[in-house]
């Protein structure tokens, strides 16, 4: 690589500029500015009728003294806590499932994908089918003399079912970021784990797992950060509800937003959540690296 | 910890085992083939989890009128299989009017999207300026700027642009994305200097040695982020939601909720438009699932 200085033949000091151009000015419309107003909206108050009007504090305040957001506090939180497990443990076994060596693998690893690709929409819609009250689920709970349940209209059951919908729908790609992690570890060490008289635990123990730290980290992050801003799910399953007990600081938002047209209200909100999510980044940051050291 | 290392070390001393012989006698062999049949009946269960859904789903839309969706015991195989319910939800709602928009976001989005980050890639990874990792860093940020909590700010600049309920308002966000960046940074990085050096003796600009000779070379990191942005698009829904107002606009992940909420749609008529809505995102899927499960992986490991 050249040094700053000396200047390579057919580049000239605007060149990197030049080819930046495009995506700077993306950049800047779709992000940079977005993320100005929507801190200065925090800071106002804003209906889209009448002209933004500051008003300090006051959302904060507002914030503060509001029980539905701690109530969307908590339920993110505990999103976070369901989630976790089945996406940052479960998809470890999946991964070493399909990291055998046995015939027609790739097909396996393709239907365990499939959901990934899918619309979260198309998803709602096809599980509306299995939890049904005298769907698919409810039938084998009828076997063992249990239910029926209505999964996403009982108070109890609705957060469980879309948290376990969001992990079903993400299990394959996790899989997958813990399929490459194996994929790295030498087999020679889990060989002579194996020849030391080492059980499939004890190898998974103090071999596989601490191989694969680096992609703990990935998971983690991206599990935390995914939970953090469940929406999406939230929003074609239960818009929220029976009684506020699916809703999430990101749909909580949505709704502020989009259906009370309380813009600055939400976006203080949502400044929230922006903070929450750089803390759990950070700390991430941090224990991840002091575990490398 | 000191496991580890104890292991590793001992791997490092120890001679290279192959499978130990016992294996080839005739009780081994059909243990190990008893053990392969298991392990098939696992992944065939777990397989069942993940696709049972999207099998449920498909037979509640070719399921006749006449034949219960619900009831204990689930009763899954249509008799006889119909296809009046993928007519149904073709005419209850525009279904091809949606299609073709979401051809459309695809079609325009994807190339853009392409370019933009290649051109936005290149230098951070091949041409050495003054603030070229706070650059990186930038883009990178992206990240932590999640969709969900720019829809409010992203409609109201989409407002001041005069740009709401109209395709160009779909398209401009999906434009930049921190992992086609990250991803082509990366590929760009590799070209051997070698390659570029001789190019550049011959009098290419910089530009030349971009078009004709880095992006060829990065083409399979390109293909696989056509195919992510395909899929990303094809479901996108969220945002089109906020923005669009006029339903001759609505991309289909729209259509399918907006189906959903039609009254008097049939259970099967919803099932089938769903089903539609999966054809064209499961056969590229289906086609090039190398690339993309592959893509994965590196994606994490790089």
């Amino acid at each position: 690589m050249p040094g700053l200085r000396g200047r390579v033949v057919g580049q000239h000091w605007y060149t990197p500029y030049a080819f930046m151009l495009p995506g700077l000015l993306m950049y800047a419309a779709m992000f940079a500015w977005p993320a100005v107003i929507a801190i200065q909206l925090a800071f106002s108050d804003y209906n889209i009728v009448s002209p933004v009007r500051f008003s300090g504090l006051d959302n904060f305040s507002r914030l503060l003294d509001d029980p539905r957001v701690w109530i969307a506090l908590r339920n993110s939180l505990l999103f976070v806590v369901m989630f976790l497990p089945l996406t940052v443990v479960a998809p470890l076994f999946l991964a070493m499932l399909v990291n055998l060596k046995l015939r027609a693998i790739q097909a396996f690893r393709m239907l365990y994908y499939l959901p990934v690709i899918t619309s979260m929409v198309a998803v709602a819609v096809a599980w509306r089918y299995v939890f049904n009250r005298e769907g698919v689920i409810n039938w084998v709970l009828s076997l063992v003399g249990a239910g029926p349940i209505d999964f996403l209209l009982d108070r109890h059951w609705a957060l469980p079912t879309v948290v376990l919908l969001e992990a079903w729908k993400n299990a394959g790609l996790f899989m997958m970021i813990y399929l490459a992690g194996l994929q790295a570890v030498p087999p020679d060490q889990v060989e002579a784990a194996r020849i030391d008289g080492a059980n499939s635990w004890q190898r998974l123990r103090h071999v596989i797992v601490p191989s694969l730290r680096p992609t703990f980290a990935v998971t983690l992050i991206l599990s935390m950060l995914e939970a953090m801003r469940a929406f999406e799910s939230v929003y074609v399953l239960t818009r929220g509800g029976p009684l506020d007990s699916t809703l999430t600081l990101g749909y909580y938002i949505w709704s502020k937003a989009f259906e009370d047209y309380d813009m600055g209200y939400a976006s203080a909100v949502g400044l929230l959540l922006w903070a929450i999510m750089i803390v759990l980044a950070g700390f991430n940051l941090v224990v991840t690296r002091r575990r490398d050291g | 910890m000191a496991t580890r290392s104890r292991l590793a070390r001992r791997a490092g001393q120890l001679p290279r085992v192959g499978p130990p012989t016992t294996q080839a006698t005739p009780a081994g062999t059909s243990r190990r083939k008893l053990r392969r049949i298991g392990l098939y009946v696992l992944l065939i269960a777990v397989a069942a989890l993940f696709i049972g859904p999207f099998l449920i789903l498909l037979s509640s839309a070719t399921k006749p009128a006449s034949q219960d969706v619900f009831g204990f015991p689930p009763d899954l195989i249509p008799r006889p299989p119909v296809a009046d319910w993928f007519r149904e939800a073709w005419t209850t709602i525009p279904y091809a009017r949606f299609l073709l928009n979401s051809l459309i976001y695809v079609g325009i989005t994807v190339p853009i999207y392409l370019v933009v980050s290649a051109l936005t890639a290149y230098p951070l990874a091949r041409i050495a300026f003054r603030g070229r990792g706070v650059f990186f860093m930038l883009f990178l940020s992206i990240m932590f700027l999640p969709g969900e909590l720019m829809l409010i700010p992203r409609f109201l600049v989409m407002s001041q642009l005069g740009l709401t309920d109209t395709f160009a308002s779909v398209i401009l966000p999906a434009i930049l994305s921190s992992l086609g960046i990250f991803l082509l940074r990366q590929a760009f990085s590799q070209i051997p200097d070698e390659i570029v050096e001789a190019a550049r003796m011959d009098g290419a600009n910089e530009f030349a040695i971009f078009w004709r000779i880095a992006v060829p070379i990065v083409a399979p990191t390109l293909a696989v982020l056509a195919i992510l942005g395909f899929v990303s698009v094809w479901n996108s829904f969220i945002w089109p939601l906020v923005t669009l107002t006029s339903q001759s606009k609505f991309p289909i992940a729209l259509g399918i909720a907006y189906l959903s909420g039609v009254s008097g749609t049939d259970v099967r008529g919803l099932a089938a438009g769903t089903v539609i809505s999966l054809v064209p995102v499961v056969m590229v899927f289906l086609f090039l699932q190398k690339r993309i499960l592959n893509s994965m992986g590196g994606a994490v490991k790089g």
